[in-house]
């Protein structure tokens, strides 16, 4: 049987800084290694775009002015990429409409230097919990998508009809098949889904929004 | 009474008056030797007429005999002061004649007396008494001396001696004195040398007079020496009249007066001089220039002072660009300009000295430096107000480092195995980061602080200026996407001049460049900062790569107010070209062959500046 809970995680959670001011992030980086995180430094945008492997999980905490690429544009290269990998901004006084900016772009959280331990290392709990957990969701969502992609198109058709709550006969008489056949492929559904039951299925389908043809 | 006994002798009363006029003449203006000299011709004149008088009167061949004996005494002292008179008053006559006639004659006076009876005749045998004119004369009959001969050589090498002195003195131009001295007395020498050999020889029997001819030489000298005193009189009363304009003038001029001899003493003041140094006349007259000198500058004034004496030149007033102090009686002192023009006098060179007071000019000057300074730093203030966003960034990596540090020390000693190196790298770390804190902090403080206008004036290494500004500007830098490229001269000779003032005009011309690529694609935003010496000055540039500037507006963009921006007020570069200008420096701006425009400065190097 195949188990649909997450799978460990390849990589330990990292904190990668980028900021081009040597002793702030020498400073920040040995704040996060007091409090136990494994941490990446980086100097600038293209050195961390140079060495960084998007399947290491964790967070990016990221200087918001940077001389040549700044830390909008390493966020908009991120996205570009369908990187998932939260961003926490460091930002100075009078970065307020690049803040606005990078928030729209959806950046995970804002701390404006000088930052305090607390809310930092918060933060980045934060983002690393939240990169986990979408980690975890992207997961599942592919193992789903990967057994989905097992079921044939008449078993596909039978599972629409048994997730939106129809009876073997209506379903039967809905596809134009016999009773026995409608049994025959919910019972290879349910095996290829890895369900035991029709409930199961339907919160599986639905909790992860996996639109069926 | 016989006239030839009035004749005589009013011949040598009119010498001898004569001679005792100008004697008392000498007697009052001992220097002029001229007189003594021409009272020395009269004095003998008249004794060679009182001779003749007496000869004519001679009874027997002694008396003859004797008289005529000291006559060649007389006519020494006659012909060496004649000759002493031509050379003095005329300047003229060769050397070689004057020393031949004087040399001859006293051979003649030496060889007279080792004859009996003189040096004229060998023996006198009898005295004649002739008919001359009405009256008895007596004449002498003998044989002449061949000795005589030296007597009349001595006349002829004297009258040659008379007549080149006429001719140089003709040809110098001076005719009235080449006829009345010069012609004169070749005339009457011819007489006398030709009268007195006809007589010596017997050819003719008359009686000696050329006394007369004497007189007549005596007669024109008095003449000439008279005209010449009536001339010097007019001239010294020309001189008063032109000495009281020239003191009028002096006592009227709006400035200080001084005319100094060479022995460094006051010799004449005027009213404005006793203003500004606060002494009397009475106390200035006489006294050493020195006194107005301030003590600490007086050794070097009178090296000054001796050096000038010996190469005496006009020099007119500012001149020279060092500053000039005199002392006034209270010892304060007073700032001045000097303009000295020497004067030439026979008693040694005068120096006149025209002295400015610009005590209030300079009080001007420091209320313009003043004003200068204060329209500058309001100008700083603003430009740093502008930057204040980047400065507080500026700010903000330092303070960020300290605190994470700080925070993660505390972390690290809380774990139970601390790792003491990593402590002791921190707490490096944040002594260094606060160093950086502090620097930014002292740029800043230096930047806005209005300090005093005279006393920031420093030998100033440009290139420093240049790392200053470019530290400063860094988070501004990076916020407009700006990268600077600097190409700095090793070796820069150093400026004279206020630091932040010229940090200022540096730190305008970056943001003015900033400004001008504002609208410029990320990537073309680069400015270039380049120092060079050149010609005893130091140039700075700063080139960037906006749109230029338009090429009638070269100029009008150092004007007040002129401003291109929205925001601007058009003070950055007025304020930039007030600041250089009183640096004694030049700022322009060109336009660059690719793209954008440079603003230039130059400054003059200190050595050179003091050589100036």
């Amino acid at each position: 049987m195949i188990t649909v809970l997450p799978m460990p995680a390849p990589f330990a959670p990292t904190v990668f800084i980028v900021d081009d001011d040597e002793a702030v992030r020498k400073a920040v980086s040995r704040l996060l290694r007091s409090a136990g995180f494994a941490v990446a430094v980086f100097g600038s945008a293209g050195e961390f775009l140079a060495q960084y492997d998007p399947a290491t999980p964790g967070c990016l905490v990221l200087d918001i002015t940077m001389p040549e690429v700044d830390g909008l544009q390493l966020q908009a290269t991120l996205s570009q990429k369908d990187s998932m990998l939260p961003i926490i901004f460091l930002t100075g006084h009078g970065d307020v409409s690049k803040s606005v900016q990078a928030m729209k772009r959806g950046a995970f959280d804002f701390l404006s230097k000088p930052v305090k331990d607390k809310d930092l290392l918060t933060a980045v709990r934060a983002a690393i919990e939240r990169d986990a957990i979408a980690r975890r969701k992207q997961a599942q969502l592919s193992a789903i998508r990967d057994r989905l992609d097992l079921l044939t198109t008449r078993e596909r058709e039978v599972l629409e009809h048994v997730v939106s709550g129809k009876l073997n006969k209506q379903i039967a008489g809905d596809l134009g098949i016999t009773e026995a056949t409608v049994k025959m492929h919910r019972a290879h559904v349910m095996e290829k889904m890895g369900v035991q039951s029709v409930a199961e299925l339907a919160r599986l389908t639905e909790r992860y929004g996996v639109k069926l043809a | 009474m016989s006239w030839i006994t009035i004749v005589w002798s009013i011949n040598v009363g009119a010498c001898l008056t004569l001679a005792t006029m100008y004697l008392a003449v000498w007697c009052r203006e001992r220097e002029s030797f001229v007189y003594l000299l021409f009272s020395c011709i009269a004095a003998s004149a008249a004794l060679i007429a009182a001779y003749e008088m007496q000869l004519i009167r001679a009874d027997t061949p002694e008396e003859y005999g004797a008289i005529l004996r000291w006559r060649p005494l007389t006519t020494w002292v006659l012909v060496l002061s004649l000759v002493a008179f031509t050379r003095l008053y005329l300047h003229a006559g060769r050397s070689w004649m004057a020393f031949g006639a004087c040399g001859l004659q006293t051979l003649t006076v030496i060889v007279n007396f080792a004859f009996t009876p003189n040096l004229y005749y060998e023996e006198i045998t009898a005295v004649r008494h002739v008919a001359w004119g009405g009256e008895t004369a007596s004449i002498p009959l003998g044989s002449s001396n061949p000795w005589s001969l030296l007597n009349q050589a001595t006349l002829l090498v004297l009258l040659a001696f008379f007549v080149d002195a006429t001719i140089t003195v003709w040809r110098r131009g001076d005719r009235e004195r080449a006829l009345i001295v010069g012609g004169t007395t070749s005339f009457f020498g011819a007489i006398v040398a030709g009268q007195f050999a006809l007589v010596i020889l017997g050819i003719i029997q008359v009686p000696f007079f050329a006394s007369f001819a004497f007189l007549g030489i005596v007669v024109a000298l008095g003449y000439q020496l008279c005209n010449d005193a009536v001339r010097a009189a007019d001239l010294a009363s020309e001189l008063q009249v032109g000495e009281e304009r020239f003191r009028r003038v002096v006592e009227a001029a709006p400035s200080a007066m001084i005319m100094v001899n060479h022995e460094g003493q006051i010799t004449l003041a005027n009213l404005q001089a006793e203003k500004t140094f606060g002494y009397s006349r009475e106390e200035l007259l006489g006294s050493p220039i020195e006194m107005l000198v301030p003590e600490r500058l007086r050794s070097g004034y009178r090296d000054f002072r001796h050096d000038y004496l010996s190469h005496p030149r006009a020099s007119p007033i500012g001149a020279e660009r060092r500053e000039l102090f005199g002392r006034r009686k209270d010892g304060s002192d007073v700032p001045v300009e000097i303009g000295l023009s020497p004067i030439h006098t026979s008693n040694g060179p005068l120096v006149l000295a025209s002295i400015v007071d610009i005590t209030q000019r300079k009080l001007a000057e420091l209320e313009a430096a003043r004003q200068r300074h204060d329209l500058a730093h309001i100008a700083r203030v603003s430009t740093v107000g502008e930057l204040s966003g980047s400065l507080a960034h500026e700010l903000t990596h330092p303070i960020t480092a300290i605190l994470s540090n700080a925070q993660a020390a505390q972390r690290f000693l809380a774990h139970d195995a601390v790792d003491l190196d990593e402590i002791r790298d921190i707490l490096n770390d944040i002594v260094n980061q606060d160093q950086r804190a502090g620097e930014v902090i002292h740029r800043l403080r230096h930047l806005l602080k209005k300090g005093e206008p005279q006393a920031q004036c420093d030998d100033v290494d440009l290139n420093e200026v240049i790392r200053d500004v470019v530290k400063l500007m860094r988070s501004d830098l990076v916020n407009r996407n700006v990268t600077v490229d600097t190409d700095l001269a090793q070796n820069l000779p150093a400026v004279t001049g206020d630091r932040v003032q010229l940090q200022q005009v540096l730190l305008n011309l970056m943001v003015n460049g900033c400004d001008a690529m504002a609208n410029h694609h990320s990537s073309e935003r680069r400015l270039l900062i380049a120092s060079q010496s050149e010609n005893g000055a130091v140039r700075v540039s700063v080139a960037d790569c906006g749109g230029g500037i338009p090429e009638k507006k070269m100029e009008q963009v150092f004007e007040r107010f002129f401003t291109t921006k929205k925001e601007g007020m058009g003070l950055g570069l007025s304020v930039c070209r007030t600041i250089i200008d009183a640096h004694r420096g030049k700022i322009w701006a060109t336009n660059n062959a690719g793209c954008g425009a440079t603003f230039h400065f130059s400054m003059p190097v200190v050595g050179v500046e003091k050589r100036q």
